[in-house]
């Protein structure tokens, strides 16, 4: 990384600029369609449904950064169990919201130290590890709800659809996280060592990094955060459903590669996670405003995805 | 003909009637019915799977048959599926019900059970293979009917938006060609955007939250069931006014539904299918066992609430669950008689 060097030239070298640019492109594309109608309140739609990429993509982002093999796919399945057994236990009641809160967090937690026993104890490669436990957490999710979607606390409902001036608050908390996150892992000891971990973990390992503890604690604070997700998520939507998180898998993944952080780990930026996910949010209702059918939608997703991850790549190689 | 014949022949035929009663008892009370299911992971499948257990356990306890058991596959896999019906042709079921992955692909292992004298009935997810049974849902009548009941509501037409379902999927499909049939139809309609919500109600409310800024007025929101409420919460959040949204008998829809009623007379409709399907096609099986002349195509009856019944029908719809019928031996015996 070049700090020193400011200007125009430096922001166009910063890999995450290209989700931004790209967010814009697609942005500008559905408004011209449209004549400019919805222009602010399509904006405003995005910042809203991002927000819940992010969450997660923040987790994905730690969990990626330490190196080639390490990826949580149990996001899914986290999140719906967290959002079900904190719905469940809030049973509507406003009083409940922050034991619940703290239930949806403390699910993630269990999920994550369960995902890095599985890592670590029975030496399980971190995706087949994640996938299966995603399949318990899903079963564990099922039998505990039975299917049965609860209503969240009215007022955890309005908080998370609130706006001001078409501003979703909700988004100005999670950019404030977002922001946070981009200090621990840029002035922090953790973040640093995340860093070395994805650069080397041998070398990592030498300079006498916590190895264990600090892959440990990625894993877990990526449960927490798809815990999170799921909470606020169902709040956001009027209740926990058994599929609520199916789309987040991809999204996860999705936001962290096009957002710039390195699929090989060691490399990783947060603001790309914000662009990436309000680019694929507008790509969608571009293509959904273009009227495109299904498969010219599906085959168009995949081809621009393809295009700006190969942008964003090439510049970071020069 | 004369009276005492008649009295004979009413005799005999009473006789041979309660005969075929004890007999049809009798002769499925050994035999075994297994259910295969290619996906349980929402409300609509939990409910399903929900009353086939009810009522295969009930018909366990009343002799009806020795076993009906439930397996569901963790992928939603056609591959997995198949290897499960073969599973099921080595247990030794008698009988193999299956809400399919995939129309075709799965063909092969009914094949088998089929030719290892196994009754296959398909229903919800049907299969096309000839030997099996099909319980099949005219999705197309249905997405017609929303239009026919627009066409009733809003003389004047308007703007139509329409949620899909998951693309790829032939329920999508006929579902979304019946809706344009009935708009060709109805020309006083147009369909002026229209999304993927697959079914889920955060999925949809995503995707109308996105399409919405860049549409005109919206008269009405055509739908297939599941995305109602996530509708009507992306209309709210646009601020924009609330249009006439058909709904798809989930709980939080028909609840939306009552209160908007109560508050302001709101008027829709709500159609979908029971997950009680399964004890249909369990029964069906039954009777194929029992030697029933059954035909290999059948078609369920939709649920259907209207502006009159929804206070009854959410009263006995749980909680966060789907509106349900479980059907019965009787109800069975109508279907097959096609009625």
């Amino acid at each position: 990384m070049n700090s020193a060097k400011p200007g125009l030239k430096h922001i166009m070298s910063a890999p995450w600029i290209w989700a931004y640019l790209a967010a814009f492109v697609v942005w500008l594309a559905t408004v011209l369609f449209t004549g400019g109608q919805g222009s602010i309140q399509i904006l405003s739609a995005a910042l809203s449904f991002a927000t819940f990429s992010v969450i997660v993509g923040i987790g994905q982002m730690y969990v990626i950064t330490l190196g080639p093999g390490n990826v949580d796919l149990s996001i899914p399945a986290t999140m719906t169990f967290a959002g079900a057994v904190s719905m469940k236990i809030m049973d509507t009641q406003d009083a409940m919201i922050v034991p619940g809160l703290l239930i949806a967090i403390g699910c993630g937690a269990a999920v994550g130290i369960f995902n890095y026993g599985l890592i670590r104890a029975l030496r399980i490669p971190p995706i087949i590890a994640t996938l299966s436990s995603s399949f318990l957490v899903q079963s564990a999710a099922i039998a505990y709800g039975r299917g049965i979607k609860i209503k969240p606390p009215p007022i955890l409902a309005d908080f998370t659809t609130w706006r001001i001036f078409d501003i979703p608050v909700l988004a100005i908390c999670v950019i404030a996280l977002a922001a946070v996150m981009s200090v621990v892992l840029h002035r922090t000891v953790f973040g640093r060592s995340v860093t070395a971990i994805g650069q080397n973990q041998r070398a990592a390992a030498l300079a006498g990094i916590p190895v264990d503890f600090i892959r440990f604690a990625t894993y877990v604070q990526s449960a927490v955060f798809a815990g999170l997700c799921g909470y606020l998520l169902s709040g956001f939507s009027g209740g926990a459903s058994l599929n609520m998180g199916a789309e987040y898998l991809l999204a996860s993944i999705a936001v962290v590669v096009i957002g710039g952080t390195s699929v090989a780990g060691g490399h990783s930026n947060v603001p790309g996670l914000w662009g990436a996910a309000l680019f694929m949010f507008l790509l969608v209702t571009m293509l959904n405003t273009y009227g495109l059918t299904a498969g010219y939608r599906l085959i168009l997703t995949g081809l621009i995805i393809v295009t700006v991850i190969t942008l964003a790549g090439g510049r970071k190689q020069e | 003909m004369d009276i005492s014949k008649l009295v004979c022949l009413a005799a005999a035929t009473a006789i041979s009637v309660v005969g075929t009663v004890q007999v049809s008892v009798a002769d499925t009370s050994d035999k075994k019915i297994a259910l295969s299911n290619n996906y349980a992971g929402n409300s609509w499948r939990q409910a399903m799977l929900k009353s086939w257990t009810k009522n295969g356990e009930a018909a366990v306890a009343d002799g009806v048959v020795a076993a009906a058991d439930a397996f569901t596959t963790a992928e939603n896999q056609v591959t997995e599926q198949a290897a499960q019906i073969q599973n099921l042709i080595l247990q030794g079921y008698d009988a193999i019900v299956i809400n399919a992955a995939s129309p075709d692909a799965l063909n092969g292992a009914v094949k088998e059970a089929c030719d290892a004298g196994i009754t296959v009935v398909s229903f919800d997810g049907i299969v096309t293979e000839p030997c099996a049974w099909r319980i099949a849902v005219d999705f197309k009548q249905m997405g017609k009917e929303e239009v026919i009941y627009l066409a009733k509501h809003l003389p004047d037409g308007g703007n139509l938006l329409e949620i899909r379902g998951l693309a790829g999927v032939f329920v999508d499909d006929e579902i979304s060609a019946g809706i344009h049939e009935g708009v060709a139809e109805n020309p006083q309609f147009k369909i002026v955007g229209s999304v993927h919500g697959d079914w889920a109600q955060d999925v949809s409310q995503k995707a109308v939250a996105g399409i919405l800024p860049s549409l005109p007025e919206i008269a009405a929101v055509v739908t297939q069931g599941g995305d109602g409420y996530g509708a009507a919460q992306a209309f709210k959040a646009a601020g924009r006014p609330t249009p006439l949204i058909i709904m798809g008998n989930r709980q939080d829809e028909l609840k939306w539904w009552k209160e908007q009623k109560d508050a302001n007379g709101y008027e829709t409709m709500s159609v979908s299918i029971a997950p009680g399907v399964s004890t249909l096609a369990f029964w069906v099986a039954q009777q194929i066992l029992d030697g029933a002349k059954v035909p290999k195509d059948l078609t369920v009856p939709f649920l259907r609430v209207d502006q009159g019944d929804l206070e009854e029908k959410l009263a006995g719809t749980e909680v966060g669950g789907v509106a349900n019928v479980e059907y019965s031996l009787d109800d069975a015996k109508q279907v097959i008689m096609g009625k």
